[in-house]
C-alpha cells in the first residue's frame, strides 16, 4: 500500500515539473482607429514550444513543419512576410511598436539566422527557401540565386555574419498564401479569431501583411525557451459607416463606427479551445485620448471617462493605460476584452461608435524619407533618397540606409557633393552580374536643425542574358524596398498591468524596446527590353538569302545549255502520233489554226516497268491468249 | 463395415480432393494477385496548368481552377494535384472582387474558395518546370509538394489550358511546348512506370495537334479542336470585364457538376456529351494507345479518386492480408530499383539491343520478306528492263501453250 501511494506521489511530482513547460498557444486580435477614417486590425497568434531536451520530439500544438523546419537548417531566428499595399508611416504611424514591426515592403521579405558555420549558410539559406516555398505556395525559392540575397552588416539587426537577407517585391500574395499560414494554427480558420478572416474583405483592403516569426534557442548550450512562433496578419480596413446614433451623424468629419461583423462579415463564436487565452484590444492612441478629453471638456463641460464617450457594445474586461509615455499630451490606452464566455449561441460582436468628430495624429517616424528615380532615357539613371525631418526628429539622429538593387550598375561619386559631413560609415559592395547584387550601407549622423537631405546614386543600366528576361520584361525591373533603421530611438509601449496575471505575448511584446526600422517604396526601373522576335526574323532572312544565293549558283552550274535544248528536240519528236492528232482535231473543232505543241509533255514517270512499251506487249500477248483460247476451244 | 470402409474411403477422397482444389484455388489466387498487383490502380494524381499570363487570359486561370475544384470534390487531395497559374489573377488589381475567380457571370461560385494550394505560380510555370513535374527530374532542394510523386499504378489527369496552335502550345508568351516534347515525357514517364493511365485534356486552338506525337501505351486524349480550329470563350462578365470561361471547359464542367464521386459516367458519354454546335469546334478523343475500352472506364477513374474496397470478413484476415501485401510491396519496390539500377547502369547495352534487333529483321529472320528482298534487290541491279520483259512474255506464251495442250 505504501508503494503504491510512493509511486502516486512520484507520478503526481512529474505532472506539475511537466505543467511548467507545456505548449503554448494564444491568440490575440487588436483593433486601431487609424486617423484616415480607417481602422488597423492586428491579428496576433503564439506558438511556444519547450526545448527538445526537456520536452523530447512529439507535439501537440506546436506545427511539426516548423519544428522539422528548425532542426533541419538550425535556424536560430526567421522572419517571412507576405505584404500587398504600402504603409502609410505619415498617417498610420511609424514610430509605435506595432508599425515598427509590421510594416513590411510589398512582396515577400525573407531573412534568416543560421547557427551554423558561415560557410554553410549559403546552402541552408537554399535549401529554406525551396522548402518555404513549397509550404507557403509562393514562388520563394528565387531567393536562392545569389544575386537576390545579401548578408547586411550593420543596418538589419547587428547580428553576426549568419544572416541572410532578401526579398522579392513582385510577388503575390493572395489567399494560397494564407491557406498554408493558417494550417499552422491549432484551430486554423475553424474557431476562435482566426475564423474572422473572411478572404475577400482582408484582399480588399488597404494593406495587408502576413507575417511570421521564429525564435529558437535549440541549438544554445542552454536552451531555456525552445522555440518560439508568432505569426501576425495586419490588415488596414476603410470600414462602411454603420448607423450612428449621434447628433453629428451628418458631420463628413465624424469618424465611421465599425463592428466587427461590418468589417469581416462574421462574429467569433467562442476562443479557440485549445488556445491558452484568447483576447480582443482595442487599443486608442495617445493624440486621440487627448484630443477626445478635448472635445468632451468643451462640449459637454463634463470631465467624464472616456469609455462613456466610445460606447461599446461589450463593456471591456480591463483598461491598461500607458505609463512614460512618448507623447507629451496624451497617454495610450488599452482596452481588453477576454473572449472565454462567448460560444455559438453567444457571439462576440465588438462596436466602435463615434459620436463626436475627432481628429488627431499618429506618432510618426523620426524621418520622412522617399526614394525615386530620377534621370530618363535607356543608359543612365540615378537613383534619390530624400529625408525630410518630421516632428519628432529633434535630437541627434543616426540613421542606417540599406539600398539593394540588382541588374544595375551603380556609381556612388553623387552622394560626396550633398552629403559630405554627415556619413559616419559607409561600405559599397557593388552588383557584379550574375554573382551578386549591388549593396550599399550608410550610417549617416544628421545635424539636429536638419531640415532635409537628398541621396543620389547614378547607375548603368545594363542588358541581361536572353534567358534571364521574365515573360513581362517590358514592364520593368523592380528594386527592393530600403531599410532604413535608427538604432538612437527606441520604442515601447509601456502599460501598466492592472493584473500581473494575465500574461499576453502582445502586449509584452509591445513592451520590448526594439529598434525602430522603416521601409521606402519599392521602384520600377524601366530597361531596355530587346526584340525578342528579333533572332527568329534575322534567321528567317538569312535562310531565304542563302537559299536563293546557293539556289541560283547550283542551277548555273549544273545546267548544261546544248544537252537540254537537243533533249528537248528529241523529246519533240517522241510525242506519240495519236496526241498530234487529237490536236489537230481540236483545233479543227475550235477553229483555230493548228501549232505544233511548244511545251514538251512531262518527262516519262520514274518507273521504268511501267512504260507504254511494256503495257502495249502485254495487252499483244494477252490478245494473243485469248484468240488462242477462244480458237482452240 | 464394408459400407462404413466404402464410405471412409469415398469421404477421404473427397477431402483430398477437396484439399487439393482448395489449394489449387488458393495458389491460383495468389498467383492473381501477384499479377495484379504490378499494374493495380493505387492512386490518382492531377496535374492542372494554366499556361497564360495576363489579365485579359482570365479565363484560362478560371478553367483551371474550375477543373481543380471539380477534381478536389471527386476526391483527389490536395496533396495530389499540381496546379500551376501562370498569373496571379484573383488578387490582380483589376480585379474587382479580391481574392474571388469566378466562372460564371452569375458569380454563384468562388472558385479560389478559401483553401487553394498552388504549386507553381507566376514565372515559375515555364516549360523546364512543367516538364521536370511530368519526368520527376528535380534539383534535390525541391520540396515534395512541388513533385508528381506518382507510381507506376496511378491514374494522372493531365490538364492544360492556354493559347496553343500548331503542335505547339505557348507558356506565358514567351516559350512553347511542342507536341514532340509532350510526347517525349509522356515517354519518359511510361519508362520511369510513373503512371498506369494518362488522361490528357487541352483546352486550346487547334489542340488535336499536340497529341499527334504521342505513342505510349496507357495514354487517353482529348482535346478542344481539330486542327485549323480554334477554341472560343463561352461568355463575358462584363462585372469582370473579360471572357471568364472557355466553351470546352463550360461544357465539361456541365457534364461533371451533375456527378458524384460514385456515380458510374463513362468515359465515352463525356465524349459524346461535347455538341459541336456548341463548343463551335470539333472535340477530338485519341483512344488508339487506351487498351482498356472507355465505354466501361468511370471518369472518375481520372477525375476522382475513387478506391476499390477489399470486404474482409474478420480483423485477422485483414491484418495477415496486410502484412502479405506490404511484404509483397517490399518486393516489387525491390525490383523496380533493380531494374531501375540496370537502367541506370546498362543504358548502352539496352541501346545495342534496339540495333540488333533491327539487323535480325533485315537480315532474314522472317524467310519470305528476305526471298522478297532479294528479289527486289536483283530487280534494282538490272538495267535492260525490255529484256526481262521479253523473257516474260516468252515465259508466259509458253505457260498458255503448255496449259493449253494439257487442257485439251
Amino acid at each position: 500500500m505504501a508503494r503504491c501511494l510512493f509511486i502516486l506521489i512520484i507520478i503526481l511530482l512529474l505532472f506539475t515539473l511537466h505543467v511548467s513547460s507545456e505548449e503554448e498557444f494564444t491568440e490575440e486580435l487588436l483593433f486601431r482607429p487609424l486617423p484616415d477614417r480607417k481602422v488597423l486590425s492586428h491579428f496576433h497568434f503564439e506558438s511556444k514550444v519547450p526545448p527538445t531536451t526537456v520536452y523530447g520530439h512529439h507535439h501537440r500544438l506546436f506545427p511539426k513543419a516548423i519544428y522539422q523546419l528548425v532542426h533541419k537548417y538550425r535556424i536560430k531566428e526567421m522572419e517571412l512576410s507576405f505584404t500587398q499595399g504600402r504603409w502609410n508611416y505619415d498617417s498610420w504611424g511609424g514610430f509605435d511598436p506595432i508599425s515598427s514591426s509590421n510594416a513590411k515592403p510589398p512582396g515577400v521579405e525573407l531573412w534568416a539566422v543560421f547557427d551554423v558555420p558561415p560557410d554553410q549558410v549559403d546552402t541552408s539559406w537554399k535549401n529554406l527557401t525551396h522548402t518555404l516555398s513549397g509550404l507557403f505556395c509562393a514562388s520563394i525559392n528565387f531567393l536562392e540565386s545569389s544575386t537576390t540575397y545579401s548578408a547586411p552588416d550593420w543596418s538589419f539587426r547587428s547580428l553576426s555574419g549568419n544572416l541572410r537577407y532578401g526579398s522579392l517585391p513582385r510577388e503575390a500574395v493572395c489567399t494560397e498564401n494564407l491557406t498554408p499560414w493558417l494550417k499552422l494554427l491549432p484551430c486554423r480558420d475553424k474557431s476562435g479569431l482566426s475564423s474572422l478572416m473572411n478572404r475577400p474583405s482582408i484582399y480588399s483592403g488597404f494593406y495587408h501583411s502576413q507575417r511570421l516569426h521564429l525564435t529558437s534557442d535549440e541549438f544554445d548550450p542552454v536552451a531555456l525557451h525552445g522555440i518560439v512562433l508568432e505569426q501576425t496578419l495586419t490588415i488596414v480596413i476603410q470600414p462602411d459607416a454603420l448607423e450612428t446614433h449621434a447628433a453629428f451623424s451628418s458631420s463628413r468629419k465624424l469618424q465611421p463606427s465599425w463592428s466587427m461583423s461590418s468589417l469581416f462579415g462574421k462574429t467569433v463564436d467562442g476562443k479557440c479551445a485549445l488556445a491558452k487565452s484568447s483576447n480582443v484590444y482595442v487599443q486608442l492612441e495617445g493624440g486621440l485620448v487627448y484630443n477626445m478629453k478635448d472635445t468632451w471638456n468643451n462640449i459637454e463641460g463634463n470631465d467624464g471617462e472616456i469609455v462613456q464617450e466610445v460606447p461599446y457594445e461589450v463593456s471591456p474586461d480591463r483598461m491598461m493605460k500607458e505609463i512614460n509615455s512618448f507623447h507629451k499630451d496624451g497617454y495610450s490606452i488599452l482596452y481588453g476584452f477576454s473572449i472565454n464566455n462567448y460560444h455559438s449561441s453567444k457571439p462576440f460582436d465588438l462596436g466602435f461608435w463615434w459620436k463626436l468628430p475627432v481628429t488627431w495624429s499618429c506618432v510618426k517616424a523620426p524621418l520622412r524619407v522617399s526614394r525615386f528615380l530620377m534621370g530618363s532615357g535607356n543608359e543612365k539613371g540615378a537613383i534619390a533618397l530624400s529625408l525630410q525631418s518630421t516632428e519628432w526628429s529633434q535630437s541627434l539622429l543616426k540613421a542606417d540606409n540599406n539600398i539593394e538593387k540588382c541588374n544595375l550598375r551603380m556609381y556612388v561619386d553623387g552622394i560626396s557633393q550633398s552629403l559630405g559631413d554627415i556619413i559616419e560609415k559607409m561600405s559599397v559592395s557593388p552588383s557584379e552580374d550574375k554573382v551578386s547584387p549591388g549593396v550599399m550601407e550608410m550610417v549617416l549622423r544628421l545635424p539636429c536643425d536638419m531640415k532635409s537631405a537628398s541621396l543620389t546614386l547614378e547607375f548603368d543600366k545594363g542588358f541581361l542574358h536572353i534567358d534571364e528576361y521574365p515573360p513581362d520584361a517590358n514592364q520593368g525591373f523592380d528594386i527592393p524596398s530600403a531599410i532604413i533603421s535608427y538604432p538612437d530611438f527606441q520604442t515601447r509601449l509601456q502599460y501598466k498591468l492592472d493584473n500581473a496575471s494575465i500574461k499576453s505575448p502582445m502586449v509584452s511584446k509591445m513592451q520590448e524596446r526594439r529598434t525602430i526600422l522603416s521601409y521606402t517604396e519599392v521602384l520600377l526601373v524601366p530597361l531596355t527590353t530587346p526584340d525578342f522576335s528579333m533572332p527568329y526574323n534575322v534567321i528567317t532572312i538569312t535562310c531565304t538569302v542563302f537559299a536563293l544565293y546557293f539556289g541560283s549558283l547550283l542551277n548555273a552550274l549544273r545546267r548544261r545549255v546544248g544537252e537540254e535544248e537537243r533533249l528537248l528536240k528529241s523529246k519533240d519528236k517522241s510525242t506519240g502520233k495519236l496526241q498530234l492528232l487529237l490536236s489537230k482535231m481540236f483545233a479543227k473543232l475550235r477553229g483555230k489554226p493548228w501549232e505544233p505543241p511548244s511545251t514538251p509533255p512531262p518527262p516519262s514517270s520514274s518507273s521504268k516497268f511501267i512504260s507504254s512499251k511494256v503495257i502495249l506487249k502485254i495487252i499483244l500477248i494477252a490478245a494473243i491468249a485469248f484468240g488462242w483460247q477462244y480458237y482452240d476451244g | 463395415m464394408t459400407n462404413r470402409s466404402i464410405n471412409n474411403v469415398l469421404s477421404r477422397s473427397i477431402l483430398t480432393t477437396v484439399i487439393i482444389t482448395l489449394l489449387l484455388s488458393s495458389s491460383i489466387l495468389h498467383f492473381s494477385d501477384a499479377a495484379a498487383s504490378s499494374s493495380m490502380h493505387t492512386n490518382n494524381w492531377a496535374v492542372l496548368v494554366c499556361t497564360s499570363r495576363f489579365w485579359f487570359n482570365y479565363r484560362h486561370m478560371a478553367n483551371t481552377l474550375s477543373l481543380y475544384r471539380t477534381v478536389k470534390r471527386l476526391g483527389i487531395p490536395d496533396e495530389r494535384i499540381i496546379l500551376m497559374l501562370a498569373d496571379d489573377m484573383a488578387c490582380n488589381a483589376r480585379n474587382k472582387y479580391p481574392a474571388q475567380v469566378f466562372n460564371n457571370e452569375n458569380h454563384r461560385l468562388n472558385l479560389y474558395g478559401d483553401n487553394v494550394e498552388v504549386d507553381y505560380r507566376g514565372y515559375e510555370v515555364t516549360v523546364e518546370n512543367f516538364l521536370r513535374v511530368l519526368t520527376g527530374r528535380h534539383e534535390n532542394a525541391v520540396p515534395r509538394s512541388k513533385r508528381l510523386l506518382s507510381d507506376e499504378g496511378s491514374h494522372i489527369l493531365l490538364y492544360m489550358t492556354g493559347h496553343g496552335g500548331d503542335e505547339f502550345l505557348k507558356f506565358q508568351d514567351s516559350e512553347e511546348l511542342q507536341s514532340h516534347d509532350l510526347a517525349d515525357a509522356v515517354k519518359q514517364m511510361k519508362e520511369k512506370r510513373r503512371f498506369k493511365e494518362l488522361l490528357i485534356m487541352v483546352d486550346t486552338c487547334q489542340a488535336a495537334t499536340l497529341f499527334s506525337q504521342l505513342h505510349s501505351p496507357g495514354v487517353l486524349a482529348i482535346g478542344s479542336s481539330m486542327k485549323g480550329e480554334n477554341s472560343y470563350s463561352h461568355h463575358l462578365d462584363s462585372d469582370v470585364g473579360v471572357s471568364v470561361v472557355d466553351r470546352f471547359t463550360f461544357y465539361t464542367l456541365a457534364f461533371f457538376e451533375r456527378l458524384n464521386m460514385y456515380d458510374n459516367a463513362s468515359l465515352s458519354s463525356l465524349f459524346s456529351s461535347f455538341n459541336p454546335n456548341l463548343l463551335l469546334s470539333t472535340a477530338y478523343y485519341r483512344t488508339d494507345l487506351y487498351q482498356e475500352q472507355v465505354e466501361k472506364v468511370p471518369v472518375t477513374n481520372f477525375f476522382g479518386s475513387v478506391m476499390k474496397t477489399i470486404h474482409t470478413d474478420s480483423a485477422y484476415r485483414a491484418v495477415s492480408g496486410k502484412d502479405r501485401s506490404r511484404v509483397k510491396s517490399d518486393v516489387s519496390s525491390a525490383q523496380s530499383d533493380d531494374v531501375d539500377a540496370q537502367r541506370m547502369t546498362g543504358s548502352d547495352p539496352e541501346r545495342q539491343v534496339d540495333h540488333s534487333d533491327i539487323k535480325v529483321v533485315k537480315g532474314g529472320g522472317c524467310p519470305h520478306a528476305d526471298l522478297w528482298n532479294a528479289i527486289v534487290e536483283k530487280f534494282q541491279g538490272v538495267k535492260n528492263v525490255d529484256q526481262i520483259v521479253n523473257y516474260g512474255l516468252v515465259g508466259m506464251l509458253t505457260l498458255v501453250a503448255v496449259s493449253t495442250w494439257q487442257s485439251s
